[in-house]
């Protein structure tokens, strides 16, 4: 699993690797007007590789994790993360101009934080306060900067150049690094990631089964769902152009 | 592009209690919070939207019901959403949306097949699913007119391991009777989904292989482990 928190020293380079990668977007999604997805070569064989990690290493321990875990433990961990979360929603939402997001989310937090025990337990919801789940690449495409041609990474799976950008500045948003030793966030990372991975390990194997191609079904997935958590799907009228045309 | 008047008039989720407002920070919240209601339908106008969620609404409390009844097995369960399923969706448009253009490519012996393979493709793989999902409510969020004449019902799972998730379903109104014509999972749509899974075979295959691809996962369900 990759350490994508870097440590305070880390963030000069985070920076300049971030700007680098914005830049690259931008040309690299002129080209791909046409193709949706001009690098399927590449990203077909880092989908096969991550296919067998999941097959031979991930998925099991996941199993194992699901499998000592009662459900509930697995649920309250999630819970915690998602709140460890809270100071990239809250950056990000103030990126977005989302004023009244940006303090619910810091209602969430003090709340989760305080009555939930640590984010352990989530009493905000309860209360009708929801989470906006915002992320710096979010922020670029709220602004108008595109996603970018369809990008698999090793072991993280779909993503953007865009999404590479956002998770590569977030990371400065997260509190933890700056006081902890480089393998707490590496750790911290990897049991969240390992975590979601068993919570959704059910929904995961269904998908796969039933796919004429998963990846393809996987591709379709994140584009969707990246679009529509940029658009904030309630307040839009979403444009799905020939999706709906009954061909006579 | 979003304003910056925008966040004013974005809908936020009512605190229920007001027992959020206690907390000081949240005073900000509150000029959003009072300017929400649920877009309000009005059931005057020819077109008529309250049917289309009436659709919905009914057909999520029949599920529901019967997916709460302890006295049916689990293939019981199966048979009577399918055809609660089979009543209110529009599997024959749906399956149509999914080709696209390569409809015209098919056959008319090829298009009967490929209809009857896909309503059985659709209840293998999610009828199965659902039934394993049973301690939630269902939430009906609005609706919305879009530009068609199709209407989209916005709903959101309340409880269990769910909780949170949306789903979108767009209703189409044929002879009368609305009927659901896509459902979007916390904003993926599943005709997209699958209509660029059917286009890659297709592109490679040909018709053919497309509904060969279709008999091999039948015959093998997904929710048959």
């Amino acid at each position: 699993m990759t350490n994508d928190r870097p440590s305070n020293a880390n963030h000069l380079v985070a920076t300049i690797a971030a700007l680098a990668c914005l830049l690259f977007a931008g040309i690299a999604s002129a080209e791909a007007e046409e193709n949706k997805d001009p690098w399927e070569r590449f990203n077909r064989g880092i989908f096969r590789f991550n296919e067998g990690a999941d097959r031979y290493v991930v998925g099991p321990v996941a199993k194992g994790w699901d499998f000592i875990l009662p459900d509930e433990v697995e649920l309250a961990l999630g819970r915690l993360f998602d709140n460890a979360r809270f100071p990239i929603r809250f950056i990000n939402n103030l990126l977005q101009e989302k004023l009244v997001y940006a303090v619910e989310d810091l209602g969430r937090f003090v709340i989760n934080t305080s009555i939930g025990l640590g984010g352990l337990f989530d009493p905000a919801t309860e209360l009708g306060l929801k989470a906006h789940d915002e992320d710096f690449g979010q922020t670029l495409g709220y602004w108008g900067v595109p996603p970018g041609p369809y990008l698999v990474l090793p072991l993280l799976g779909p993503s953007s150049p865009r999404h590479v950008v956002g998770r590569v500045a977030d990371s400065a948003a997260a509190v933890y690094p700056y006081f902890t030793m480089f393998w707490v966030p590496a750790l911290v990372t990897s049991t969240d990631l390992l975590n979601s991975r068993s919570l959704y390990d059910e929904t995961l194997t269904a998908e796969r089964k039933s796919a004429l191609d998963f990846y393809v079904f996987q591709r379709n997935a994140y584009t969707q769902y990246r679009e529509d958590q940029v658009l904030d799907k309630e307040d839009s009228e979403s444009d799905d152009g020939d999706l709906y045309e009954l061909d006579e | 592009m979003a304003t910056f008047t925008n966040w004013m008039s974005r809908k936020t989720p009512i605190p229920r209690f007001g027992v959020a407002l206690t907390v000081g920070v949240l005073l900000l919240s509150i000029p959003a919070a009072s300017a929400v209601s649920e877009p309000k339908v009005s059931t005057s106008g020819s077109q008529s939207p309250l049917d289309a969620r009436g659709v919905v609404e009914k057909t999520v409390q029949e599920v529901l019901v019967i997916m709460r009844n302890p006295s049916l097995s689990q293939q019981e369960r199966l048979t009577s959403i399918e055809q609660i399923v089979y009543g209110k969706f529009d599997l024959t448009t749906m399956s149509r949306l999914v080709l696209a253009r390569n409809w015209q490519r098919f056959s008319k012996e090829q298009q009967v097949e490929y209809v009857s393979l896909f309503k059985q493709y659709l209840s293998n793989n999610y009828g199965g699913r659902l039934s394993r999902y049973d301690e939630f409510e269902v939430n009906i969020k609005g609706d919305r007119s879009e530009s068609n004449g199709h209407v989209t019902v916005r709903t959101a799972i309340v409880g269990g391991q769910f909780e949170g998730a949306e789903l979108d379903y767009r209703l189409r109104n044929a002879d009368g009777s609305w009927k659901v014509i896509d459902v979007k999972i916390e904003g993926i749509s599943m005709v997209s989904n699958l209509r660029d899974q059917f286009k890659e075979v297709v592109s490679s295959g040909g018709p053919e292989l497309l509904l060969e691809k279709l008999r091999e996962k039948n015959a093998a369900p997904a929710s048959a482990d």
